[in-house]
């Protein structure tokens, strides 16, 4: 297939960027998006060009690297998709598509698509951690966890945080991202200890770092490419609440 | 602990205040027509509502439930002003393109259907209750007496609002009002409960069908008062 896309190009942080318009032709329906980009930078180097500049790595959805808004969507439009499992079959011959990087105060562009993500290692390291004097690991089953909660941690481990909320939401506002680390932690025992300080300081170093507010339109959740809900959101507003009112420091 | 004004300060917190006020003020919203609601009833019923509001707790219930009205409303509004200015500068850039799944026109226009509500809010309260608009319908003007069955003389709030609707301007300004502030709570309950963080998976389905029933409830409730006028079922 044949199609026409508007990237944008920016040359680094302080330059203006705009949209360029490339044609690729013999796009083959098999080709990740990627792939697609590889074939296109492929053929700009041949030019004599600067190829698109994309972050990408593991390639199979797991790793939380890549990230575009494809056609007003982050990681394109199917639902719990990373941009590098979104396969060339979605679009069809002639289709015309705009790519643009993730659009936040805290996620500064970069280089083209490459926004700097630094802003999510500050949340993390606010409190996205537990403390335990490390060792030998403890033997197996010492530490009993029931299934519902197991599953509702995982629920929320499973955010690989490429940013794609942040990216959906009218706000820019990390608070899926946030909320999925609170409460992965805060659905284990070895989380509760630093359970409230962890909700205080993740929440003010978001605030820090300029991200919005949450308005509830819940387009985090269904960017998300690993379907988090936002009822991590409910729980985070009801933990930092809680650590407002009776946490410790 | 952190000081206060960090926490104050802080996104979560200011939504907290949002939510909270804006419940409270749904709240005066049912209470509000409920009383309106009166007019269906009659002159006597609806006059004597008026009346009795005045006269509760030797006329201090009043003063109570409007400094409470008032502070709540300043605190929505001030969060509102804070959170969207913050919330337009997290996105200096915008997106070429956008392509909203979950969104809706009226979860995105908050900021736009508070403000003309507010403005609203300060025109009727000019109108109905310190009649400084539209004076010549004031139920507090001399000849507007009414007689309560116990012989009382109060102001006729029935033939204020009678009179008012038949005024094709002062309807269609609360229609259309009443059209915005449906549209504000279809989005402002749900979100409400949950920033409030009452929702789960069970609660949360439940939670988002009472935002569009309470929008569309309240809008209807308060629009059939001036299309009764003016169907003339209400004279």
């Amino acid at each position: 297939m044949n199609l026409r896309l508007h990237i944008w190009r920016q040359a680094g942080p302080d330059a203006t960027g705009m949209l360029k318009t490339y044609d690729v032709a013999n796009v083959s329906e098999h080709m990740s998006f990627l792939e697609m980009l590889d074939v296109l930078n492929e053929d700009l180097i041949g030019k004599g060009e600067i190829p698109i500049a994309f972050d990408h790595d593991c390639r199979e959805g797991i790793c939380g690297t890549c990230g575009m808004v494809i056609n007003g969507r982050p990681h394109g439009p199917v639902a719990k998709t990373t941009v590098c499992q979104l396969h060339m079959r979605t679009f069809k011959d002639g289709d015309e598509i705009y790519i643009e990087p993730w659009r936040a105060r805290a996620f500064p562009v970069m280089r083209d698509l490459i926004v700097d993500r630094g802003s999510f290692d500050r949340i993390m390291q606010t409190g996205g951690f537990i403390s335990v004097n490390t060792g030998n690991a403890q033997d197996g089953n010492t530490l009993p966890i029931s299934k519902i909660n197991a599953d509702h941690a995982m629920d929320a481990a499973a955010c690989i945080g490429c940013g794609a909320c942040v990216a959906a939401c009218p706000n820019s506002s990390a608070m899926l991202f946030t909320a999925a680390k609170v409460g992965h932690l805060g659905a284990l025992p070895q989380g509760q200890t630093e359970r409230s300080t962890r909700a205080m300081n993740m929440v003010l170093q978001m605030d820090v770092e300029g991200f919005g507010a949450c308005t509830n339109h819940l387009e985090c959740e269904a960017a998300c490419p690993k379907g988090i809900s936002v009822e991590f959101i409910a729980q985070m507003n009801r933990d930092y609440v809680a650590s407002v009112f009776g946490g410790r420091d | 602990m952190r000081a206060f004004g960090d926490v104050w300060r802080s996104n979560i917190f200011q939504k907290w205040v949002m939510a909270l006020t804006g419940l409270m003020l749904v709240l005066f919203l049912i209470a509000h027509l409920t009383g309106n609601l009166l007019i269906f009833m009659g002159a006597e019923h609806m006059n004597e509502y008026g009346h009795s509001l005045r006269e509760l707790l030797h006329g201090s219930a009043i003063w109570l439930a409007r400094g409470g009205l008032l502070v709540a409303f300043v605190l929505h509004v001030w969060s509102a002003i804070l959170l969207t200015r913050r919330n337009r500068a997290a996105r200096p850039q915008k997106y070429v393109k956008t392509d909203w799944r979950t969104s809706t026109m009226a979860s995105r226009s908050m900021a736009l259907s508070g403000l003309l509500i507010l403005v609203y809010v300060l025109y009727h309260l000019a109108h109905f209750t310190l009649g400084t608009v539209h004076s010549q319908y004031y139920a507090g003007q001399t000849g507007w007496e009414y007689t309560l069955a116990n012989g009382t003389v109060v102001p006729d709030v029935y033939r204020m609002v009678i009179a008012s609707f038949q005024e094709p301007l002062i309807t269609t300004l609360y229609v259309l009002s009443m059209v915005l502030l449906g549209l504000h709570l279809n989005h402002a309950v749900a979100s409400a409960f949950q920033t409030l963080g009452v929702t789960n998976r069970r609660i949360s389905p439940l939670v988002r069908f009472l935002g569009p029933v309470l929008g569309i409830g309240v809008a209807l409730g308060f629009c059939s008062l001036p299309l009764a006028v003016i169907a003339g079922l209400v004279h």
